[in-house]
């Protein structure tokens, strides 16, 4: 088949260039390591430089695709490729640039934050193969494809947490992380087993034709789609699969936090929203009806509950980055709004919304965690009393958090702001006050943590004890970028949101 | 004559349900990591029978694709164990508790 890029036609696998640019940046990586397998510090900058422009590469011509209109309904419309098992429109470049952008900040960040580790080649290949599967998760459109990719980003995802293999705390993070994952896991393919059980087929397309709005069977159907979205509630860090993020987070290296709660979460959401919308829109009762198995109910259900289990628990750590973990829980269940408000009559809104919620989330709490990359640089501590005064040390470092903090509390000093206010607009839309004031009420209580590290690093006396010796360059340029990306994402809001308004239209 | 389809979600929900109550009540590692394997394979059964009963090869490819996932995941769990007995000097999944939850 053939499409139209830009005025050249070409064949359709070229839509899916941003995965290919991330698979070939991988074996790139494989290739340096075996020329030369015992790196210096050469080879280092090297493998690094490699997946930050493999990934930066990924993030461009997604986002080049995206404004060309690849894949959406003013140019070519969805592009099926296989036998519609992949398919790639308007909603699977968004993501791929999110997670583009999420994984080239990370690999920047990881040059200094690695230095003197070996298996540093293994380490990058890793992230780029996780990359990858998360991709392609965006453009997933068969329940087998489907688990595939999420296998493709789990499973190196689990060897990236437990990096660190000789400290206790990042065995123990990947134990965790591995165990919930393997059961969560198993959950999601006896859920596809069972919706394959009632509609006999795999492609999300016709296991909606199949089902229609009456089922044959409904019960079968009903315990299959609560295991299928039991299995997508581990990847995105969502109740009741939510109790291994602080213990992966704070266990693993600080850049592999900031990868697995940005990009992995949205990876888990696009599947999410793709799967729930186009298999089984008819019988979530989306088509008009009474609902024969009614998941936007258990999505809402899931949503509040996610939102006050993280929020609250976050309030009570001690921990900056356990807080900041228990906050990536929070902000999953803001973003199931966009599943939870679906049958609003702007539906095209409300999943927008939720979008634009990951695309900012992406830059604000990849920020936040290579910020505590860095104090695990400094090697400062891991408490609240411990940032007591850095800004006085780090002046820099410190604004870039208090901007990362206060636009992730939603505060109008970063994109946060203008998502969190889409997603109460949302609410309102489809007239669910719950889900509308519960995202007020979490976001006030958010305010207080968040603004508990700040007061730390601002008004707080240093107690003298710790001294910077070093700026490393790689990191701060991470965080500073991060920074300067969260900042503008609040004027460029108006510029971005109709490209995500458009591509989450073109599900219905 | 054959087996009604009903009969194989029985078996599979059975062997699911075992393979759960060894998650929950074990806490050795290696004996978590069958008692996962019993569950992808209780839906491997699902996808057989049911391909069969559609009388399409889809649900008997993907039981293919499941269970080299399952060799893969196992893979990293055997790894990540080996790390965790490196570290813990046990498998006991719950001596590795450093982090408060």
């Amino acid at each position: 088949m053939v499409v139209e890029i830009g005025g050249f036609a070409v064949a359709d696998w070229v839509t899916l260039a941003p995965t290919l640019v991330l698979v070939a940046a991988s074996l790139l990586v494989f290739l340096i390591d075996t020329v030369e397998p015992r790196p210096g510090s050469s080879s280092n900058a090297v493998l690094a430089a490699v997946t930050t422009v493999g990934s930066l590469l990924a993030f461009l011509v997604a986002g080049y695709l995206l404004v060309v209109g690849v894949g959406q309904e003013r140019v070519t419309g969805p592009v099926s490729m296989f036998n519609g098992q992949l398919v790639v429109d308007g909603m699977s470049l968004f993501f791929v640039v999110i997670v583009g952008s999420v994984t080239a900040l990370v690999a920047l960040a990881s040059y200094d934050y690695l230095a003197g580790e070996a298996y540093q080649a293994e380490y990058y290949a890793l992230v780029l193969l996780a990359a990858t599967g998360m991709s392609l998760m965006a453009s997933a459109n068969s329940l087998a494809t489907a688990f595939v990719c999420l296998e493709l980003s789990s499973l190196p995802s689990y060897a990236l947490v437990a990096f660190y293999k000789d400290n206790r705390g990042s065995v123990e993070a990947s134990l965790k992380y591995f165990l919930v994952g393997a059961l969560s896991s198993s959950v999601l393919v006896y859920g596809i087993s069972l919706v394959y059980a009632a509609s006999g087929r795999l492609q999300f397309g016709a296991v909606a034709e199949q089902l229609g709005a009456r089922p044959e069977f409904a019960g079968v159907l009903g315990v299959g789609v609560v295991m299928v979205l039991l299995g997508f509630a581990f990847k995105t860090a969502s109740v009741p699969f939510h109790f291994w993020a602080p213990e992966a987070y704070e266990g693993a290296p600080a850049p592999v936090s900031a990868f697995l709660s940005s990009a992995s979460k949205a990876a888990g959401f696009v599947l999410a929203f793709r799967l729930f919308l186009t298999a089984f829109p008819e019988v979530g009762g989306l088509a008009g009806g009474d609902p024969a198995v009614d998941w936007v109910v258990a999505v809402q259900v899931l949503a509040v509950v996610t939102m006050f289990v993280g929020n609250f628990a976050a309030a009570t750590q001690e921990k900056v980055k356990r807080m900041l973990a228990y906050s990536s829980v929070g902000h999953a269940g803001y973003v199931l709004i966009g599943l939870a408000a679906i049958s609003a009559p702007d539906s095209g809104f409300v999943l927008g919304a939720s979008m634009m919620h990951l695309l900012v989330y992406g830059f604000m709490n990849t920020g936040a965690f290579l910020f505590v990359a860095l104090a695990e640089q400094w090697g400062i501590g891991r408490t609240f009393q411990d940032f007591n005064g850095l800004s006085t040390q780090a002046p820099l470092a410190c604004a870039a958090m208090t901007v990362f903090l206060f636009s992730l509390a939603g505060l109008p000093i970063g994109g946060g702001f203008i998502s969190k206010l889409y997603l109460l607009a949302a609410t309102a839309k489809a007239g669910t006050w719950l889900l509308g004031a519960a995202l007020i009420v979490n976001s006030a209580l958010s305010l207080y943590y968040y603004s508990r590290v700040v007061k730390a690093m601002w008004f707080e006396e240093p107690d003298g004890t710790v001294e910077i010796e070093s700026y490393p360059t790689s990191l701060y340029a991470a965080v500073v970028i991060a920074a300067v990306a969260t900042v503008v994402l609040l004027p460029a809001f108006g510029l971005l949101s109709p490209s995500a308004f458009n591509a989450a239209s073109g599900l219905f | 004559m054959a087996i009604l389809s009903e009969f194989y979600l029985l078996l599979s929900a059975a062997v699911f349900s075992i393979g759960l109550y060894g998650i929950l009540t074990r806490s050795n590692a290696l004996v978590f990591l069958m008692s996962v394997e019993l569950m992808l394979n209780a839906a491997n059964i699902n996808l057989v029978a049911f391909s069969f009963h559609y009388g399409n090869v889809t649900g008997q490819v993907f039981s293919l694709f499941t269970m080299a996932l399952a060799a893969a995941e196992v893979a990293i769990g055997i790894g990540i164990v080996l790390v965790l007995y490196r570290n813990f000097e046990d498998i006991d999944v719950t001596k590795a508790a450093t982090m408060r939850w």
